[in-house]
């Protein structure tokens, strides 16, 4: 597979097969993180088309040697805050179930390039999703970057365009929250008779 | 699960591309990338052309004689490192890396804007005859010397912003203000040489306030220019 930077330097060059090409290296990265972001599938598509119409403007601010992944995921996040401002919400909500990341699936049901991972329980992914769309916008970013898109704190601080030490603080902090609500989410609803000895 | 203890995520299919950006791959040209060592010196060198083109109008402060001249070259040096700085932030990123020092342009704009604040208000002085000392009394009739810096700040925020256009997805405030307090840096050293109001109210307030203006001003505007649209 041919590297982000030779991608992004030949489809300076006029080569529109290396942006696809790069398109189908980063855009299901990208999907993911915009789907956890903004909650809707629906929103995280028209989010990714905006995002790559936008590193093909701006294509020309490419600096040959460097890597264009933060870059444009740096787009993807000022495109989502500017998309989550036009709206009027910091959070976009969405729907119910249907809106979990669709998947390519082989015969096992398994993501195509997920197979050698252990499946998740959709039970989980399901909330932990929402217990993302209850953290700040900031808090989530940095948890969706360094702890489900592995990202290192560098990298997701230059993606949000802050500090690595405010990105180790949000970071950490989205951790803690998202584990509580987790927890949360694990011992509800409690049983009614611990529930009634309790207030007695 | 994860490392961090989260559920691994399944990645989600992305649709193919949009018939607008297809239209736009049906008719893609090779372009000119950013090439930032090399902006840089054009703005440096635009910059210094246009400064010393408003000196060579404006005509040399009248006092320049009469004044210390390891002062007068100390702090020109001074206002050209302010200069010189704040750009290199904002033009510059780190090797392999796309996205300017924001971190640095942000402290390179606080600690300009400080210190030559600070430098005329401290360090200013006058000779007996022909440097003229408005002092507080008479300090609004200095803002001509404002103006004149925010012109002279001009030309390389905007050469700044020209080469940074859809650049920035983050962080263009800061850039922006790099820009801007270089520029602001570029119009004290315009002043630096020209201005002979010598009192430290003026040089302090409206030489170095230029920097702190301009930084404002610009990044106010420029992002406009520098976020990828």
């Amino acid at each position: 597979m041919a590297d982000a930077k030779d991608l992004m330097a030949r489809y300076c060059d006029g080569d529109a097969s290396a942006f696809r090409e790069l398109y189908a290296q980063v855009a299901p990265r990208l999907l993911g993180y915009l789907v956890k972001m903004a909650r809707s599938r629906a929103v995280a598509d028209d989010l990714l088309q905006q995002t790559f119409m936008k590193v093909h403007r701006a294509r020309a601010a490419y600096v040959r040697g460097a890597d264009p992944v933060p870059w444009i995921y740096s787009i993807a996040h000022r495109t989502f805050l500017d998309e989550a401002r036009r709206v009027k919400r910091a959070v976009v909500r969405v729907a119910e179930t249907d809106d979990l990341p669709e998947q390519q699936a082989d015969l096992h049901g398994e993501a195509a390039d997920r197979r050698d991972e252990p499946r998740a329980d959709p039970e989980l992914v399901k909330a932990t999703l929402d217990a993302l769309a209850e953290l700040p916008a900031q808090q989530r970013e940095a948890v969706v970057l360094t702890k489900l898109d592995g990202k290192s704190v560098a990298e997701a601080a230059e993606i949000a365009g802050t500090t690595v030490g405010a990105m180790k603080v949000r970071a950490h902090r989205g951790y803690e929250a998202l584990r509580k609500l987790l927890g949360r989410t694990a011992a509800a609803p409690p049983p009614p008779a611990k529930a009634a000895g309790g207030k007695s | 699960m994860s490392e961090t203890g989260l559920p691994a995520m399944p990645l989600p299919s992305p649709s193919g591309l949009s018939a607008e950006l297809e239209a736009e791959l049906g008719k893609l040209a090779p372009v000119q990338t950013r090439r930032p060592l090399r902006q840089l010196a054009i703005l440096v060198a635009v910059s210094l052309i246009y400064g010393a083109s408003l000196l060579f109008f404006l005509t040399m402060r009248k006092d320049m004689d009469e004044l210390p001249m390891y002062w007068l070259a100390a702090v020109a040096v001074g206002w050209l490192f302010g200069f010189l700085v704040p750009c290199y932030f904002a033009l510059v990123p780190r090797k392999g890396t796309m996205t300017p020092r924001l971190r640095l342009a942000g402290v390179a704009v606080v600690v300009a804007s400080i210190f030559f604040v600070s430098l005329g208000l401290i360090v200013h002085p006058m000779s007996p005859t022909l440097s003229q000392n408005y002092g507080w009394e008479r300090f609004g009739r200095g803002h001509t010397c404002l103006e004149l810096g925010l012109a002279s700040a001009l030309v390389p925020v905007v050469v700044g912003a020209i080469f940074l256009r859809g650049a920035l997805p983050v962080g263009s405030r800061w850039v922006a203000a790099a820009l801007g307090a270089g520029g602001g840096c570029m119009g004290g050293l315009v002043l630096h040489l020209h201005c002979n109001i010598a009192d430290g109210f003026h040089v302090g307030l409206i030489h170095g306030g230029v920097v702190v203006v301009s930084a404002l001003l610009s990044a106010a505007i420029v992002p406009r220019a520098t976020e990828p649209r």
